[in-house]
């Protein structure tokens, strides 16, 4: 299934993602919430690669292709931070790295009486993270509520 | 404390005695053609119930006989192992296990432990190797993941990264083990070739991610079964529209082997190399659907459905996410195969979820949630869909009378 049409790309997105490949190439802190230039530093800690990057109405997203076959989208604001990160493929990515500060929040949710395997719908502050699918077919995704651009529909962050 | 245990050792013997007395074989007498050996008891016992975390819905249980391989009588037999035609595989819970099985070491030496990835989760332990019978069916040295094992404590940041919760104790993984009977045979379609962050080499003090050959990995144990091995059908019965406390059925090894479990006219749906196939609903094609009884509803988006509001004393219930309408809702759907296949006239009901929950039941034909836009791709049609049907679910390439497989069949 195709993410995005290739009518829908700019030439510049890809220019870049070759200025963000020639930044700091090492910043500790992690994606979600944190400035463009930390897409970078996902892509090499996952040995991974910078499949596409595009310009959409109010947002640019970046594909990174990982060793896995997981690919995982990063969408960034106008103001410069990643607002937004998706994944899909036969395993999830470091989400330790991709939430950054994020990661545990949604530490140890008890099992309630209707959580199963193959859904969970967290909302906590204002993260909410999203995941679904099955062993070797898994995807998710997870925002910030109060950083998501005025105009982008959720349904299209996948 | 030791009694208990001679006590415990006493019982699985006797369980694994007559567990192993019903799946003989024949034996061959001199002179003549040797009688027929009686057929293999393919079927086992499921339950749909609470669970031991008593509070599981829609979860299908059965039993399954653990021994030290090579042993008849170091064995164990363990309830309440989840059956999964979403995943691939026999975990099982070292919190219940009181053997010690052991564990597979790879061409270094080394351990071989993996991180297994649910959607809610990950659990965590070895790969150990186990002679297993579930009904009369038996598969020996069989690779199987001894989750939450107190030798393999120390988690890579890998596998915790993976993100979570981690499900390493029966209250948190709801089951004292899971068996994945999916229609392949490996929970990792190129983890020989490809490092997932599935499998580790475990050295002394610690774990990093490895490839790993394809017959050390964790199989779907029908698939080494020596007999009645290409697939399974899982029987259940029609549960009323409110629910039931306990619901009984079979699942039954092996498609086209024996007489109970021969196909007959069902609608045959081949599934890609995700187990996925196509569900149209509302107007739309979900192209990554699947039926799966490890899911414990029907998960759809419509957002014409009320959702359900958390009880006040529950603020945070993950009731939310599931729906609410004020009277049932029966809605059609089309299920389509990968081999154009399509089902004719079948609907699914979708009740009130709040007064599911209010019932104390464990078992819900209605019971049906959202699913995140993320996933607007995607229908997952789970154990509901399995009441008051035989579901047939052959693995790859198996050869039976209605198809090839992977496929479903109802």
């Amino acid at each position: 299934m195709p993410i995005f049409q290739s009518n829908d790309f700019k030439g510049a997105a890809l220019g870049v993602a070759a200025l963000i490949a020639a930044l700091i190439p090492h910043v500790a802190s992690a994606t979600l919430g944190q400035p463009e230039i930390t897409v970078q530093t996902d892509v090499e800690l996952a040995h991974a690669t910078i499949k596409s990057s595009e310009d959409r109405t109010a947002y640019r997203v970046h594909e990174i292709q990982m060793p896995s076959g997981t690919v995982l989208r990063e969408f960034v604001a106008p103001n410069g931070n990643v607002f937004a990160v998706a994944w899909q493929g036969p395993t999830r990515p470091d989400l330790r790295q991709v939430l950054g500060q994020y990661f545990g929040s949604f530490g140890s949710t008890p099992r309630s009486k209707f959580s199963d395997r193959r859904h969970v719908q967290i909302q906590q502050g204002d993260l909410v993270l999203q995941s679904g699918g099955h062993m070797r077919a898994l995807s998710g995704r997870a925002y910030l509520q109060s950083a998501i651009p005025s105009g982008v529909n959720l349904g299209d962050l996948h | 404390m030791a009694s208990m245990r001679v006590l415990k050792l006493g019982l699985c013997a006797a369980l694994c005695l007559s567990a192993f007395a019903c799946g003989g074989g024949g034996g061959s007498t001199a002179g003549g053609p040797p009688p027929p050996p009686p057929p293999t008891n393919n079927t086992a016992s499921v339950i749909v119930d609470e669970g031991p975390s008593n509070a599981s819905v829609n979860t299908l249980f059965t039993s399954v006989t653990v021994c030290a391989p090579g042993s008849t009588t170091n064995c164990q037999t363990i309830d309440h192992i989840q059956v999964d035609t979403g995943s691939y595989g026999l975990r099982l819970l070292a919190q219940v296990l009181t053997l010690t099985l052991p564990v597979e070491t790879l061409a270094n030496g080394d351990s071989l432990a993996e991180c297994t990835e649910f959607v809610d989760g990950f659990s965590w332990g070895p790969v150990a190797t186990a002679d297993i019978q579930i009904a009369g069916e038996t598969a020996h040295s069989l690779p199987v993941q001894v989750i939450g094992d107190s030798r393999f404590t120390n988690i890579p940041a890998n596998c915790s990264g993976t993100g979570l919760t981690e499900e390493d104790t029966v209250m948190a993984f709801g089951a004292n083990g899971i068996v994945g009977v999916g229609p392949f045979e490996l929970d990792c379609g190129d983890c020989d070739t490809v490092m997932h962050g599935l499998y580790y080499d475990c050295a002394a003090t610690s774990c990093t991610d490895t490839t790993v050959p394809d017959n050390l990995q964790v199989p779907n144990p029908v698939t080494h079964f020596a007999a009645d091995n290409n697939g399974v059908i899982v029987v259940l019965p029609s549960v009323a529209a409110g629910g039931a406390s306990n619901v009984m059925g079979s699942l039954i090894f092996g498609i086209d082997t024996q007489s109970d479990n021969a196909s007959g006219t069902q609608t045959v749906l081949t599934v890609d190399d995700n187990s996925e196939l196509l569900m149209m609903f509302n107007g739309s094609s979900f192209a990554n659907s699947f039926i799966d009884s490890g899911s414990n509803g029907i998960f759809f988006a419509d957002s014409s459905i009320t959702t359900c509001t958390a009880p006040p004393n529950d603020p945070t219930s993950q009731i939310v996410n599931f729906y609410c309408p004020a009277s049932t809702l029966t809605l059609p759907i089309t299920i389509q195969g990968m081999n154009g296949i399509m089902t004719n006239n079948l609907t699914f009901d979708v009740g009130n979820a709040i007064t599911m929950l209010e019932s104390n039941f464990d078992a819900f034909p209605q019971l049906a949630g959202t699913i995140p836009p993320g996933n607007a791709g995607t229908f997952d049609y789970g154990l509901p869909f399995f009441y008051g049907k035989r579901v047939a679910v052959a693995v790859q390439g198996a050869t039976t009378k209605a198809g090839t497989g992977p496929y479903i069949a109802f």
